[in-house]
């Protein structure tokens, strides 16, 4: 098995088959986008476990940084819940993107097992320009 | 997946006809193309499964190998929280090292370094270790089951995945910042 440039491949599904170099070039832009959206996931992930903490009311580091020249008094070491229902929200809603990147992670590798170098580009490019677009909205609150 | 020339294994992906219509060009290539499944499928029949002994042939062994691999996918899930957990609790040497630094008008101030880490030999180093080897090892093994492309089989890592995040990342999420001040 080794790495071949290829106009033909049969991509995860019976009906993605593709014969032609326009199928191709669709084909690698469908993969690219699947790679973005993998690394906007985890971005999308980190965001929501930060709200979480904050639901929590438990201090995030961000926050220690910006009250480290006030006065906290209030520092338990107890988190006092302010709303259990939008933790619990947010805690559900870290699950179902964590399950979305399990799903196109495992994608992602298979399309890369169909040893075709263009698809392999694609995945390459898309995590790449995924992490361009996606990591600086990591720090933003 | 050995190399074995039984068609049989392996090869519900060109063998039903109502499957597959579209790789019925694929007879053309050598047959090595066949021997594992390139696209999604449900079936129960002649399924292996990561070992050459461990062959699904009916509906009471898939549900089997679904329960198993949904807890395997839940296990991960948890290793990897509770390796976190011990790095964290382990991570009590705190070694501070002062230089003298030049300051504004010539005066000398003491710089403080801190730094976080653990013995090479300790045990908390030898424990993370071998449950490191033990992830790396199921982390393969789930690569493996989904490459199957077996429908049943891809659905149970998923599920398994997302059901252990929920349950065991519950703690870690209630628990994370409140050590990590510092950092």
């Amino acid at each position: 098995m080794h790495f071949i440039f290829s106009d033909e491949v049969v991509l995860l599904f019976d009906f993605w088959s593709v014969h032609s170099p326009t199928g191709m070039a669709l084909s690698v832009l469908v993969i690219l986008l699947l790679a973005v959206l993998y690394e906007s996931i985890k971005v999308g992930k980190a965001r929501l476990l930060h709200q979480a903490l904050m639901n929590l009311s438990i201090p995030t580091s961000q926050q220690l940084i910006e009250e480290a020249d006030q006065d906290s008094s209030s520092s338990d070491s107890l988190p006092v819940s302010r709303s259990p229902l939008r933790w619990f929200l947010c805690h559900f809603g870290q699950t179902l993107l964590h399950v979305a990147q399990v799903v196109v992670g495992y994608f992602m590798m298979l399309a890369v097992m169909s040893y075709n170098t263009w698809i392999f580009f694609g995945v390459v490019l898309g995590s790449g320009v995924g992490y361009y677009l996606a990591y600086p909205l990591l720090s933003m609150t | 997946m050995g190399m074995n020339m039984d068609m049989s294994g392996g090869d519900n992906s060109t063998m039903p006809p109502h499957h597959h219509p579209t790789t019925s060009s694929d007879h053309s290539h050598d047959h090595m193309m066949m021997m594992m499944p390139m696209t999604f499928y449900f079936g129960f029949k002649d399924v292996e499964l990561l070992f050459s002994g461990l062959v699904i042939n009916t509906a009471g062994e898939m549900a089997g190998a679904f329960v198993a691999v949904f807890l395997l996918a839940m296990f991960y899930e948890g290793l990897k929280i509770a390796r976190e957990g011990l790095l964290r609790k382990s991570q009590v040497s705190i070694r501070y090292n002062s230089m003298p630094v030049p300051g504004p008008n010539g005066t000398i101030l003491m710089e403080t370094h801190k730094t976080v880490g653990q013995q090479m030999l300790s045990f908390p180093h030898l424990l993370q270790t071998v449950l490191h080897i033990i992830q790396v090892v199921i982390s393969y093994f789930l690569m493996l089951i989904f490459m199957t492309y077996n429908g049943y089989l891809c659905i149970a890592v998923a599920a398994g995945a997302g059901t252990g995040y929920f349950l065991f990342s519950w703690k870690k999420a209630v628990v994370v910042d409140i050590t990590e001040h510092c950092h």
